[in-house]
């Protein structure tokens, strides 16, 4: 999906920053420039999903939640059962083409969402039925 | 308890304001009315705002029952607001010196729920003073006594005792310029001097003056300065006039205004910790300030949060080490952050000066060599701001509190209590992973959301967060890999 994702990223900005060269760029300097913006795109759309799947990860224990997320700057975040206050479960359009879903955690914090991308259908169904229930046995008003 | 009507002195105030808010209608119907000569027309912009005065005055009612507090209001569209006397976390108090003249006072109940519409808003518009005092005693005593009664008896007459922690002194006012508020003023009036001898100096030029214009935009300089110093503390009399902080059983009370009157109370099982700003100016002038984390204020609503306002720091710190109840938090020694931490704000500091530095020699080559003498002084600000944003960094687990330093021009130590602490968020770039190095935030419901320490080795803030939340980060960490791959 990220693959999908950024290519088509990937394809506008080459098209746009390549249209911005043909208009402004000097006539000998032109085709090099469209060449290199191409070339640095490509690069951008092979590494980053990849980079991106190995960084991903998510853990559930019994009292808490865990996810890592990001590819050049990573994120870690971590959170306690007992702070969980709603668990969303998302599919975008592109998600649905593949049967993926998201799944975000939210916590009383503006700082402290967690969210896991890319979980099969199932899969995050289930997660999102093992979170609630975990959240509504913990006492407390999850601020 | 019946359902009740606000003070009956608001039929005064309520007109004034609807006037006030009229006022260019009501001049145009003045001079249309005086041009055509149609007498009743003109008087009917005085009615309808008087009208609609009264009519909000009839229509707005509230009542505290059955443990829940209840508004009604308005005439065409009727809204119901109904909060649980639970969920208030703060009362806040304020009056205009309208409102001062007839001896009434706003009452806003805070529950901390994220809207921030005006009409979902728990307001009373107004109540008398006295009244506004003892809803705002219940509100907030009605769980603290009933916990402290069940413990001791003498509980309710010691919290009906205030315990003035601060109170303003015209010392503080010397503190006005060196705060943030200051600095945007001098920078303004900087700002407007320099247009203004960008205006004068081509009229000198124009009269051949041009000798006097250097002795003339220095006192200009300094003029502007003197002004824009007055500016900030007359603005600093007018919001913290008459400041005063106590203790009055379970809530701090932060009582200011020189015209308007705001009187701010925080529960103490609320208060999620404390933050002590410590901006570079201030630290030069001995100052600092002091703002409270609290669950229940919204973000935009921040103001409201300030515990102390830019005052000295043997008033401020005193102050900080009684709310939290233990000098370590606020005094305490900080763990350093070590040696690569440092290098890295030296090199985050030069590089960023680095296109600066390269434009002067650009600009020294072609034009004058007198730019380079610039280029010593730009290095020089730089390595003086990485040196002091590496001093700042530090992080604590102190008594019960998390202890976050960092910042140089806007440094500030926070402080939140291990109670208070929701999650953990550990962040790193590649630069970062490569160092061993990560951005640890401790996320909480109040304030910013979060309180967060950049550079800290990877180890250290594994034990920070072990040492506030025992046993969650460490469930997660792989004892055979401590330092995850790279990538």
């Amino acid at each position: 999906m990220w693959h999908v994702e950024i290519g088509l990223q990937g394809i506008v900005t080459t098209a746009v920053l390549g249209l911005a060269a043909v208009m402004w760029a000097p006539e000998a300097a032109r085709w090099w420039l469209v060449g290199a913006v191409a070339c640095g795109s490509t690069a951008v759309v092979v590494v980053v999903p990849r980079w991106r799947y190995l960084v991903h990860r998510w853990e559930v224990s019994p009292t808490a939640v865990y996810t890592q997320r990001g590819w050049w700057a990573r994120e870690r975040r971590i959170a306690p059962m007992s702070r969980v206050q709603t668990v969303d479960y998302a599919q975008g359009p592109l998600a649905r083409l593949f049967g993926l879903a998201s799944v975000t955690v939210t916590t009383a914090s503006a700082a402290g969402a967690l969210r896991i991308d890319g979980l099969d259908r199932d899969v995050a169904l289930a997660l999102v039925d093992e979170l609630t229930l975990k959240a509504d046995l913990v006492e407390g008003d999850a601020t | 308890m019946t359902w009740q009507r606000l003070d009956r002195r608001m039929l005064l105030v309520h007109p004034i304001k609807e006037i006030g808010r009229f006022l260019p209608v009501l001049i145009g119907v003045l001079v249309a009315g005086g041009a055509s000569g149609a007498g009743p027309w003109s008087l009917l912009g005085v009615i309808v705002p008087v009208a609609l005065g009264v009519v909000r005055y009839l229509t707005t009612t509230w009542r505290i029952a059955e443990g829940r507090v209840e508004l009604r209001r308005g005439l065409l569209q009727r809204h119901t607001l109904s909060t649980s006397v639970d969920r208030v976390r703060t009362v806040d108090l304020t009056a205009s010196p309208v409102h001062r003249l007839l001896g009434l006072a706003t009452v806003v109940i805070g529950t901390g729920s994220v809207a921030s519409d005006a009409n979902e808003r728990l307001e009373l518009d107004a109540l008398p003073s006295e009244q506004a005092a003892a809803l705002r005693t219940d509100l907030l005593w009605s769980r603290a006594v009933a916990a402290a009664a069940a413990v001791d008896e003498d509980a309710p007459a010691d919290s009906a005792a205030e315990e003035v922690l601060a109170r303003f002194s015209a010392r503080w006012l010397w503190y006005a310029p060196f705060s943030s508020a200051g600095l945007v003023a001098a920078g303004a009036a900087v700002g407007g001097a320099l247009q203004l001898t960008e205006i004068v100096d081509i009229r000198l030029t124009e009269d051949a003056l041009a000798a006097v214009a250097g002795a003339f935009v220095g006192l200009l300089l300094g003029a502007a300065l003197l002004l824009a110093a007055l500016l900030a503390v007359a603005g600093y009399l007018v919001t913290n006039g008459g400041f005063v902080l106590a203790r009055q059983g379970a809530a701090w009370h932060v009582r200011r205004g020189l015209l308007t009157r705001r009187e701010t109370s925080i529960d103490t099982a609320r208060l999620a910790g404390i933050s002590l700003g410590e901006p570079a100016a201030l630290r030069i002038a001995r100052g600092r300030r002091l703002a409270a984390i609290v669950t229940g204020l919204p973000g935009a609503s921040a103001r409201s949060a300030v515990l102390l306002p830019p005052a000295p720091t043997s008033t401020v710190v005193p102050a900080a080490v009684t709310i939290l109840g233990s000098a370590g938090p606020v005094t305490g020694p900080l763990l350093r952050h070590g040696r690569t931490a440092t290098v890295r704000r030296y090199s985050r500091a030069i590089l960023a000066v680095l296109p600066v530095v390269l434009g002067l020699a650009a600009a020294a080559l072609s034009a004058s060599y007198w730019l380079l003498a610039a280029v010593p002084i730009v290095l020089g600000l730089a390595v003086l701001l990485a040196h002091d944003r590496a001093r700042s960094l530090g992080h604590a687990f102190s008594e019960g509190h998390v202890v976050m330093r960092s910042g140089s021009v806007v440094r500030s130590r926070d402080a939140l209590a291990a109670g208070h602490v929701i999650g953990w968020n550990l962040h790193d770039t590649w630069f970062q992973r490569r160092s061993g190095l990560v951005t640890v935030a401790a996320t909480t419901a109040g304030g910013s959301g979060r309180v967060q320490v950049y550079d800290v080795t990877t180890a250290a803030a594994l034990a920070l967060a072990e040492a506030a939340t025992p046993g969650l980060v460490g469930q997660f960490t792989d004892p055979d890999d401590p330092a995850p791959s790279p990538f």
